[in-house]
């Protein structure tokens, strides 16, 4: 099994989301975060004061699956997430040692 | 049946414990006795049994512990939830501090079984005890109601409530009792029906839920008006089991409250000091009391709409509640079929500083839907969604709190810079009018919330522009929470969009409020950090588009207008028309018409508080500044200014002022000769400079509270310089700067003023010999007008 995270642009939730559901995933787990990788964050002029913007809104995906789904998911995420400008955001990938319900004790890939 | 359901289960408890007692306690000289809800023999399916073990002494041998243990082993196995305590009668009667749960649970207390005579030297002793104590007891008891209440925001208009902690809950009832009696009164079967009505829903959701649950969830709603057949109260449809379940809730809060004050006032603390300084707030027809407002004669308020309007002004300006007895006066009112509620009432409550209170109050008596029958069907309405905390009228109520107690900066600074509350409040009232309406009025509830709003503005009788914004809010209220989601806000097409739909950088403010309290509103935590800065980026990103279209959003070839008119509007950016109305550009055609004859035309009118002065001539360099100057020459304050020219080569100049020391209403010989003075500074023929000599300097040693910001763009604008200035405002200050611009040798193309809040908000144009301004002049124009901004800190 793996756990993928992916961090991506809040407009881009939807579209991601219904893509997963198109290949039959539905389980995740969405957290608003706030961040900044390469994209650095960057100055807003308003009322001719400078704001630093350091923390951009981001969304972050959790999601574990059987590994052998694990590249179709990728590119489902990728696809539907990227607009190929600066802070697309990015995906990371984990092994998971185990899964389990706590409602029925089910464990491994049956659990998911 | 209700009650005597609740009291056979006690019976049949009182039987076991007592079985059990007899099998392994008999011989010890111990008394049992219950406690609590078990003590008031109102025992629920899943409720703990609270039971007291009395023992002679601390000293408890240990066979005696070892009996009690087996006691309390064979009710356990007997399947009770035993919740037990083991004191001596002196420790049930001293005041426990840091465990008054006990003190309260020894309030209500039954004899079961064992040693008589050592419960009666308990039960005898008691009300010395609470005699003494009483008055301690109940001001902790008042603490820790308080404190609950406040884990459920003080409201009992939860979707999904607790049937007993959430206020006007089944703790409340008890709260009431228990402090009557420590009061040395009984509580006057006022909330009979209320606990009925509790204990039924208890009831019903213990045995559905088959545990120890008191949350109404949805789920729950529903399997008990399917239950309540068998229950004294019956409900058709869940929304009536919930309209029923918050009427009685609030009977009950408002008695426990009540009662918490009574406990409360008891105090000779602070607060209890500030409480009574504020019954000097008292009128010749309305006493304060403790925070309470009563009125001297009570019996008008069931008649008379003129004193009830006055009693809810009264209430939002110092932001204070009803008395009981003035809300029990308020059920009954019915207003008077001659007095109209027309804007001009409703917008004289909502400008007021505390206007929650005034609506809440208004709620809470049914007068708000006497004056506004629409907000009947939103009255303790449920709308299940799975992020709601509150009914449609609460939620509307919190948003309009929300922005009282506003503490994020920026959108402070916004609240302060839009000077129209009253319409923002306006709109909030009526922005969730539709989620009651039938589906006819449309899919979405904010279109049905427009239609509704329609209906009700017309009724009041707003005038536009007015009617407009507050439309344009009401059916907009979801497109920047929408946006902040599901749209790319750096996408310049994003911006462009919204850019559109908002029309102007004051409806963008408006409209960012309404998000922020909206979205606020719907729980506690609902506006994130995450969200706040979401929706503050699709601020910024509207707000630069809607500045920038001022220079390239231009009106070209207007349809549907006469060759005259189109020939005006040709090349005045698109904001000119979405900010007039139609009778102000009719009346500004036939300005250019006599412009074009003389040269130069003034417009000057009183609207409202303020005046307006619309200056139409041939565009040339020193008109604007002299325009300023003149008005503030007449010692006039002005709040807001615009410049703009057509393609024609004609300057559209407007100002809208304030006439501090009423001049102009005062000696209307005065207008005639500011109309004079305004033509001939237009037309070029007299020098300002002379006309502002004769004025006194503005005082100076005023510590300025808005350091200056002069911000140069040349990259702002495709073919301007944008000149941004934030200062503290002062009479003359426009005129000082657009001089020193005009001094610089600058073109001013588009001028926006806004000031609000002793905040002066200046944005300009500029060009130089046709193009944008030179980098190296940069330096020197910001450092001049830094200087001009910071001249009152001296």
């Amino acid at each position: 099994m793996k756990k993928i995270e992916a961090v991506i642009q809040p407009h881009k939730l939807e579209e991601v989301k219904e893509a997963l559901k198109g290949i039959g995933i539905d389980g995740m787990t969405i957290t608003e975060v706030r961040g900044h990788g390469r994209q650095k964050g960057h100055k807003e002029i308003y009322r001719g004061m400078e704001y630093q913007v350091d923390l951009l809104p981001k969304i972050k995906l959790e999601l574990v699956i059987p590994a052998a789904r694990l590249d179709e998911t990728i590119s489902t995420i990728t696809k539907a997430a990227r607009t190929g400008k600066i802070g697309d955001g990015k995906i990371f990938i984990f092994d998971v040692a185990d899964a389990i319900r706590i409602r029925n004790d089910d464990r491994g890939p049956a659990a998911l | 049946m209700m009650l005597t359901e609740l009291a056979t289960r006690s019976t049949q408890v009182d039987e076991t414990v007592r079985k059990a007692f007899a099998a392994s306690l008999s011989s010890y000289p111990l008394s049992i006795v219950a406690v609590g809800g078990y003590g008031r023999s109102e025992l629920f399916p899943y409720s703990d049994v609270d039971l007291l073990i009395l023992t002679p002494g601390i000293d408890v041998p240990k066979l005696e512990r070892e009996a009690i243990a087996a006691f309390l082993q064979s009710l356990w196995d007997s399947g009770l939830r035993l919740s037990q305590s083991v004191h001596t009668v002196e420790e049930c009667l001293i005041l426990h501090e840091n465990n008054i749960e006990l003190n309260t649970s020894l309030l209500d207390h039954r004899f079961l079984a064992g040693d008589s005579v050592l419960y009666a030297r308990f039960s005898t002793k008691q009300p010395d005890f609470l005699k003494k104590n009483g008055p301690a007891l109940a001001r902790r008891i008042a603490d820790l109601t308080r404190l609950r209440h406040s884990k459920f925001q003080g409201t009992i208009y939860h979707l999904e409530p607790d049937l007993k902690d959430a206020p006007g809950g089944l703790r409340d009832v008890h709260i009431v009792r228990w402090l009557a009696q420590l009061n040395g009164e009984n509580e006057d079967g006022e909330l009979q029906p209320a606990f009925a009505l509790l204990s039924q829903l208890r009831l019903g959701l213990h045995t559905w839920s088959k545990r120890d649950n008191n949350i109404l969830s949805f789920e729950a709603q529903d399997a008990l008006t399917a239950e309540s057949a068998n229950y004294p109260s019956r409900f058709a449809t869940p929304e009536e089991l919930m309209r029923e379940y918050y009427r009685q809730a609030r009977v009950v809060f408002r008695a426990a409250i009540e009662r918490v004050e009574l406990a409360e006032s008891r105090d000779t603390g602070l607060i209890s000091q500030f409480r009574s300084w504020r019954s000097r707030l008292s009128t010749s027809e309305f006493t304060v009391s403790r925070e309470r407002v009563l009125a001297r004669s009570p019996q008008l308020l069931e008649s008379d709409t003129g004193l009830v309007l006055r009693l809810f002004e009264f209430i939002g300006r110092h932001g204070l509640r009803l008395a009981a007895d003035t809300e029990r006066r308020l059920l009954c009112f019915e207003p008077s079929a001659d007095i109209e509620f027309k804007w001009p009432n409703v917008e004289s409550l909502l400008v007021l500083p505390k206007v929650s209170a005034t609506l809440r109050s208004m709620n809470e008596t049914h007068v708000l839907r006497k004056l506004l029958p629409e907000w009947a069907s939103v009255e303790c309405l449920v709308v299940r969604d799975f992020f709601h905390r509150y009914t449609v009228d609460e939620h509307t109520v919190v948003a309009i709190e929300l922005l009282e107690t506003l503490h994020d900066g920026r959108f402070q600074n916004l609240l302060e810079e839009t000077g129209r509350t009253e319409l923002l409040r306006a709109a909030l009232i009526l922005h969730d009018i539709g989620k009651g309406a039938s589906h006819d009025f449309g899919e979405d509830h904010e279109v049905r919330s427009a239609t509704i709003a329609t209906r009700v503005l017309d009724r009041w009788e707003v005038e536009e522009p007015d009617r407009a914004v507050v439309l344009f809010l009401v059916e907009n209220h979801l497109v920047l929470s929408g946006a902040m989601t599901k749209r790319d806000l750096a996408d310049p097409a994003t911006a462009h969009e919204l850019a559109e739909r908002v029309g102007t950088i004051e409806n963008l403010k408006l409209l960012t409020l309404m998000t922020y309290a909206d979205i606020s509103a719907v729980a506690p935590a609902s506006m994130s950090p995450w969200r706040l800065e979401q929706l503050w980026r699709a601020y910024l990103a509207v707000q630069d588009e809607l500045t920038r279209d001022l220079e390239e959003q231009r009106i070209h070839s207007p349809g549907n207008r006469t060759p005259e008119e189109a020939a005006f509007l040709e090349g005045l950016p698109v904001r000119y028309a979405r900010t007039h109305s139609e009778a102000q550009i009719q009346s500004h055609v036939q300005l250019a018409r006599s412009a074009a004859e003389t040269g130069a035309a003034i417009g000057l009118e009183r609207i409202h508080s303020v005046w307006h002065v619309v200056a139409i001539a041939r565009d040339r360099p020193f008109l604007f500044a002299p325009l300023a100057g003149a008005i503030a020459s007449f010692g006039m304050n002005i709040v807001k200014a615009e410049a703009f020219s057509n393609s024609a080569g004609l300057a559209v100049d407007t100002f809208v002022f304030e006439d501090p020391h009423r001049t102009l209403e005062l000696n209307p010989e005065e207008v005639a000769r500011m109309r004079k003075t305004l033509l001939s500074v237009a037309g070029g023929k007299e020098d300002v400079r002379k006309l502002l000599a004769g004025r006194r300097p503005p005082a100076v040693g005023k510590k300025s509270r808005v350091e200056p910001r002069v911000l140069l763009k040349n990259d702002a604008v495709p073919s301007a310089t944008l000149l941004e200035i934030l200062a503290e405002d002062r009479p003359g200050l426009l005129h000082e700067l657009a001089s020193a611009i005009s001094r610089a040798g600058c073109d001013i193309e588009v001028v926006l003023i806004d000031t609000e809040a002793h905040r002066a908000l200046d944005v300009f144009y500029l060009k130089y010999g046709g193009n944008k301004l030179p980098e190296d002049l940069h330096d020197s124009l910001r450092e001049e007008l830094v200087l001009i901004c910071a001249a009152a800190q001296v």
